[in-house]
């Protein structure tokens, strides 16, 4: 199999890309693909925490781009999983360091090494540094908050896609684009304070991947370093593997996006 | 005897016209203004006859770089052809540079009711360039532009986007999102939602027409009449398939939304 190059993007910041990525990213690994994920957002490196790997950084991206190390050197190996490499970003550069050549030439030779995904996790925005994340994408994840200022954000950077990616400047099948909705309270919904996960499907049109709801275990999760997919029993893991799962083409039916009052029991005895 | 064709005619005609309404004339000023405008996109226009309008210019020096402005305007593919609303003192020089300079008639045409840098050509009447003021009636602007055809586009017109039908009738299979804008010198049919801004008729063809599935625009125009939707849009056609057209004369003219019935 040839390496899928995946930028995982939204426009707006904070809105969970790098969650998603460092999930998504595992989650590939778990079954068995091997995997490389990317952080494209230098100077404001977060991947390297979430993963949990922050003490082993000792070369990064840029040192790779400018040939200051070689890849074998600074592709950090996950301690969660077998098949899963980090390549951190730099904490002292600006994103201009960032070169095309740079990039392109950091991913072909991942697919030498055999990759089988890439997931290129974007910075907020969309300057150089987002643009270099989804230029050589095949797909792309784009990660959504279920409300306005986000959907448009998503809407830009879904027509920047559509014209600064090298499959559409070279005319190719576009890139392929899917959904993710995050942070999702599917009791706020029902109380008419957040936009439904097909509102904003409707919105911007796009096949949607998974709704990962809202949680703490996510918090938890970035704090204790080992991505949200890996936590036991908690809701924001089994969407994620669901993401992860249909993504590979299974069927899967959506989870926790409707809101059961708590009944009686539950009231009194607390819930999970 | 056989008719013997002349080797030259004259002929009177109308041509339609860019207006380039310039409120500076220092070409450094205005290199910077159109490198912010079209973002350095050479080639923006497509070697429409431009004319120089300087009417409005804030204050006008001494001698004018003419042909550093033509060259400037030829950059983003605009051709200057004349020069309206200039002194005196300045006539001579715009004439050595190829330009022909009208006269008072021709600039009282239109004050440019620009909503959109493209959306402001004018109907002009040039029957014999370099010769001055030609004193004709201009062109009535409801006479049809012959059409050119129509634009299809494929896809959703995604926020930051800009599409431009230029002199033909533009169709949208898919929505144009809000903060998108798409424009067109005929008319626009949009096969899906339109949230964005629909600007019709941007050549002044008052007849244009826009036609949508799903009517949520930010901003509907039609040959530089536009509506906006602060208060909300229409429960009677939110949503819903709709068009909009320019009714009434000249001053009075609004933009008239009818829900369509689509069967």
């Amino acid at each position: 199999m040839t390496t899928r190059i995946i930028v995982v993007t939204s426009g707006k910041g904070g809105v969970g890309k790098t969650t998603t990525s460092a999930s998504f990213a595992s989650g590939l690994a778990l079954r068995g693909f091997k995997t490389a994920v990317i952080d494209f957002d230098v100077g404001l490196r977060n991947l390297d925490l979430i993963m949990g790997c922050e003490r082993r950084v000792v070369y990064d991206f840029v040192n790779v781009i400018q040939g200051e190390a070689n890849l074998h050197q600074a592709l950090i190996k996950d301690k969660h999983c077998e098949n899963l490499f980090v390549l951190p970003a730099s904490q002292t550069r600006d994103k201009d360091a960032l070169s095309e050549e740079g990039v392109e030439k950091v991913l072909k030779e991942l697919e030498h090494m055999g990759f089988d995904y890439v997931i290129c996790d974007s910075p907020a925005g969309i300057e150089h540094g987002a643009i270099m994340a989804l230029t050589f994408a095949d797909e792309a994840l784009i990660v959504t908050n279920p409300e306005v200022s986000s959907i448009r954000d998503s809407d830009r950077i879904l027509g920047i896609l559509q014209s600064k990616s090298r499959r559409a400047k070279e005319g190719r099948e576009a890139v392929k684009e899917h959904l993710v909705v995050t942070r999702y309270s599917a009791r706020r919904v029902e109380e008419g304070e957040m936009l439904s996960y097909k509102d904003v499907q409707e919105l911007l049109r796009v096949p949607l991947l998974g709704v990962i709801p809202e949680s703490e275990t996510v918090l938890q999760a970035s704090n204790s370093g080992a991505p949200v997919i890996h936590t036991k029993e908690s809701e924001a893991a089994e969407a994620y593997q669901d993401v992860v799962s249909r993504f590979l083409g299974e069927e899967r039916e959506m989870r926790f996006v409707t809101y059961e009052k708590p009944g009686l029991l539950k009231r009194i005895f607390g819930g999970a | 005897m056989p008719f013997m064709a002349k080797p030259i005619e004259f002929k009177a005609g109308t041509l339609t016209a860019m207006s380039a309404v310039l409120r500076e004339v220092d070409n450094v000023r205005l290199a910077d203004a159109l490198q912010v405008m079209l973002g350095g996109m050479g080639e923006f226009f497509a070697g429409e006859p431009t004319i120089i309008d300087i009417s409005q210019a804030k204050s006008l020096p001494d001698r004018v770089d003419w042909s550093g402005l033509q060259s400037l305007l030829r950059r983003y593919g605009l051709q200057p052809v004349a020069l309206r609303g200039a002194p005196e003192h300045l006539h001579d020089a715009a004439r050595r540079a190829g330009l022909a300079v009208l006269g008072d008639e021709a600039a009282k045409l239109k004050a440019a009711t620009t909503v959109h840098p493209v959306a402001a050509p004018v109907a002009e009447v040039m029957a014999e360039p370099a010769v001055g003021s030609t004193g004709a009636a201009p062109a009535p602007a409801d006479s049809l532009p012959p059409s050119v055809g129509t634009m299809v586009v494929d896809r959703t017109i995604r926020s930051g986007q800009q599409i431009y039908a230029k002199g033909a009738d533009l169709v949208i299979l898919g929505a144009v999102s809000n903060g998108a804008e798409v424009i067109a010198d005929g008319s626009i049919h949009c096969y899906g939602p339109l949230r964005g801004r629909a600007i019709a008729g941007a050549a002044g063809n008052r007849q244009a027409r826009i036609f949508t599935t799903n009517f949520g625009p930010e901003l509907i125009s039609v040959a530089g009449v536009f509506r906006t939707f602060e208060k909300g849009i229409p429960a009677a056609i939110a949503g819903k398939p709709t068009q909009a057209q320019l009714r009434g004369e000249d001053d009075k003219a609004a933009l008239v939304l009818d829900p369509l019935k689509l069967d």
